[in-house]
C-alpha cells in the first residue's frame, strides 16, 4: 500500500497519476490544543524542546493520518535570528509575537556568522532529525519559514514603516531584503541536510489583501525565485489571503507547488494555472476556521468533495490549523480526502 | 468666501489624501484657514471625502495597504491643521469611545483611519494604540464612562483577544451598559456572533455608522429609562 510519502512525493513530481488518491497535507502550522494535550508538547515550551516540537509536528499525522508531519510552529524564527525580541507568552498557548520593533534600519540588522547556533534554528533542525528518524520515507517531513518580505515586514521591522517604504524608499525595502537573503537560504539547507523533505515558504505577508501585484512583482518575486533556485528540495509557495491577480507570479517564483486558501477559489485558480503550465500543482483549499474548525463533519465533507472537483492536487488549508480545532474534525477532514481513493 | 473656493479647497484636500501626500494636505489645510472655509466642512467634505474615495478604491482592487497608509498621513497632516481650529461649540462630544488594536497584534492603519473619521464627526476617542492589554480596555471603559470600545486585529491568533475582551466585561457586569464593535482584516460577522459583540464594520465608513447607531441607542434608551422613571 502506497505510503503517505509516495503519494505526497508523486504529485510534487508531477506524477499525480502515480499516487492512490489525493494526498490531505497541511505544509503550514499543524498546531492544536488538542494535540498539545494528547502528546503533552505545549506552548510556549514547543518552540523550545525539539523532542515536543517533533511530537506536536507528527500528531496530526498519528491521530488523524494527515499525509505530512511539519514543524516548526511559528513565524518569528528568522526574525529572531536578525535580532527581533519575541515573546512566547509564557503560561498561554498564542502565537509567539514581537513586543517591540527595535529595528529600523537595514545596518541594525544582526546576521549570524554561523545560522546553524543562531536562535531557535537548532531546535527547529533536530526536530526535523527525530521527525526524519521516525517517519523517513514513509511519512513527508515539511519544514515552513516566513520568508524575507512577510519575516521582514511582519516580525522584525514595524510593518507600518515598512509597507510605507515601497512607495517612498524601495531601496530599503531592497536593502533588507538582499541583506538577509542568504541567511534564509541557510536555514532553509540546514533544514534539508537534517531530512526536510520539503521547504514551504509561507509568505502571508505578501496577498493582494496587503500589496498590489505591482509590489509582488518588485519585492517578493524575485527574492523567493532565488530562494527556491538555491534551496535544495521541493517547494511550495504557501499565501493565504487573495492571490487570484498573483497567481502566475507565484508560479514565476519558482516553488515546486503552490498553496492557497478560501480567498483563491479552486476552480478559476486551476484555469489560470493551466493556461501558463499545464499539471503545476496547486495545494488548498479548505477554510481552516469557518469549516476545519467549526465543522460539522458534513460540511468538511463537502467543502473537500468540492475541492476536490475543482481540481486540487493536494488538499490542504492553505493557512495554519485553528489553535482549538477539535481533533475529530481533523479526523474528519482527512478522512473526507481518503474518501476520494482510486478503486 | 465664494462657493468656488469652497469647492477648490475641499477637491485639493480630497486630491492629496487620494495621492498619500502630506505636503499638499498641509497645504491645503492652510489653504481652508487663509479663505475662512469651516475647518470641520473642510474635514468632512475635503479630507474624510478623500478618504472614503481611497477605501472605495482599497475595495476595488486599485489601492492596496501601502496607498492606505500613505493616504492615512496625508489625512492626519491635514487633520493636525485643521482640528484646532474647530469651533468648541461644533467639537462638543456626541459620545466617548475607548478605541484599540487587541493583545497581540500591532497593525494599527485600519484603527487609525476610524479614529480620523470618529474623530472628524464629532465623537471622543481615546486611542488606546495598538497591542493593548486585555485588561486595559475595560479600565479605560470604566475610569473615562465610555459608551464604546471598539476593537480591530488584522491577524487571525488574535481574535482570541477579542473574546478576552466580552468575556471580561461579562465577569465585570459592564455587557450591554458599554456596547462593543469589532472589525480588521480577519474579523467576520461570524466571529461579532461567536464572542457576542454588538457591532461588526466591515471598513472604517461602516465603522463609524455602527458607532453611531449604538450611541443614538444609548442615548435613546437613557432617555426613554428616564421618562419612565418621571411617570412612576
Amino acid at each position: 500500500m502506497p505510503s503517505s510519502y509516495d503519494r505526497f512525493m508523486a504529485v510534487l513530481d508531477g506524477r499525480p497519476e502515480e499516487a492512490d488518491r489525493t494526498p490531505c497535507v497541511n505544509t503550514t502550522s499543524v498546531a492544536t490544543l488538542g494535540f498539545m494535550d494528547a502528546y503533552d508538547a505545549h506552548w510556549p515550551a514547543a518552540h523550545h524542546d525539539p523532542g515536543k516540537m517533533a511530537r506536536l509536528g507528527s500528531a496530526a499525522h498519528r491521530l488523524c493520518g494527515l499525509d505530512n508531519v511539519s514543524v516548526p510552529f511559528c513565524m518569528t524564527v528568522e526574525a529572531e535570528v536578525f535580532g527581533s525580541a519575541i515573546d512566547f507568552h509564557e503560561g498561554s498557548a498564542r502565537w509567539p509575537s514581537i513586543r517591540e520593533f527595535k529595528i529600523t534600519e537595514p545596518s541594525e540588522l544582526s546576521i549570524p556568522e554561523d545560522v546553524s547556533e543562531a536562535g531557535r534554528v537548532p531546535v527547529v533542525v533536530e526536530a526535523i532529525r527525530l521527525l526524519k528518524e521516525e517517519f523517513g520515507g514513509v511519512v513527508p517531513v515539511n519544514a515552513y519559514l516566513a520568508p524575507p518580505f512577510t519575516s521582514i515586514s511582519s516580525y522584525l521591522v514595524d510593518s507600518i514603516s515598512f509597507l510605507k517604504w515601497l512607495r517612498r524608499s524601495p531601496e530599503t525595502v531592497h536593502e533588507f531584503c538582499r541583506a538577509t537573503l542568504d541567511t534564509y537560504v541557510e536555514i532553509a539547507n540546514l533544514y534539508e541536510e537534517a531530512g526536510a523533505n520539503v521547504i514551504t515558504l509561507h509568505e502571508m505577508g505578501a496577498s493582494t489583501d496587503i500589496i498590489s501585484p505591482t509590489h509582488f512583482d518588485e519585492f517578493v518575486k524575485p527574492y523567493l525565485r532565488e530562494i527556491t533556485r538555491r534551496v535544495k528540495t521541493p517547494t511550495v509557495l504557501n499565501i493565504c489571503g487573495s492571490t487570484m491577480t498573483i497567481l502566475e507570479s507565484m508560479m514565476d517564483c519558482g516553488a515546486t507547488a503552490i498553496a492557497v486558501d478560501e480567498r483563491t477559489p479552486i476552480h478559476g485558480a486551476r484555469r489560470i494555472v493551466e493556461g501558463k503550465q499545464p499539471g503545476y500543482p496547486i495545494i488548498g483549499n479548505i477554510p481552516a476556521y469557518d469549516v476545519i474548525h467549526a465543522g460539522p463533519v458534513e460540511r468538511i465533507g463537502e467543502a473537500v468533495d468540492n475541492a476536490v472537483k475543482d481540481g486540487v492536487d493536494m488538499v490542504a488549508p492553505g493557512c495554519d490549523f485553528w489553535l482549538e480545532t477539535p481533533t475529530d474534525n481533523i479526523k474528519a477532514f482527512v478522512d473526507a480526502v481518503v474518501k476520494h481513493a482510486k478503486t | 468666501m465664494s462657493e468656488s473656493t469652497r469647492e477648490r479647497v475641499f477637491k485639493k484636500l480630497t486630491h492629496a489624501v487620494d495621492l498619500g501626500d502630506e505636503e499638499l494636505a498641509a497645504e491645503g489645510a492652510n489653504e481652508a484657514l487663509a479663505e475662512e472655509v469651516p475647518p470641520y466642512d473642510a474635514i468632512i467634505h475635503g479630507l474624510a471625502e478623500g478618504m472614503k474615495l481611497v477605501g472605495d478604491k482599497y475595495e476595488r482592487k486599485e489601492y492596496f495597504l501601502p496607498d492606505m497608509l500613505l493616504s492615512a498621513d496625508a489625512m492626519y497632516a491635514g487633520l493636525n491643521i485643521l482640528t484646532p481650529h474647530i469651533p468648541k461649540d461644533a467639537s462638543r462630544s456626541k459620545g466617548k469611545i475607548i478605541l484599540g488594536v487587541v493583545e497581540g497584534d500591532v497593525h494599527d492603519i485600519g484603527k487609525n483611519i476610524v479614529k480620523v473619521m470618529l474623530t472628524a464627526s464629532g465623537y471622543e476617542v481615546i486611542d488606546l494604540g495598538r497591542d493593548v492589554p486585555t485588561p486595559e480596555f475595560i479600565e479605560k471603559a470604566k475610569s473615562e464612562g465610555a459608551q464604546v470600545i471598539a476593537m480591530s486585529t488584522l491577524m487571525t491568533p488574535t481574535l482570541m483577544s477579542m473574546q478576552d475582551v466580552e468575556q471580561s466585561l461579562d465577569k465585570e457586569g459592564m455587557k450591554g451598559k458599554v456596547r462593543t464593535i469589532i472589525g480588521g482584516g480577519s474579523v467576520s460577522e461570524e466571529w461579532r456572533e461567536r464572542i457576542g459583540s454588538d457591532a461588526y464594520g466591515k471598513d472604517a465608513t461602516e465603522a463609524v455608522s455602527k458607532i453611531k447607531t449604538l450611541i443614538d441607542t444609548i442615548i435613546a434608551t437613557a432617555e426613554s429609562m428616564k421618562e419612565e422613571d418621571g411617570s412612576s
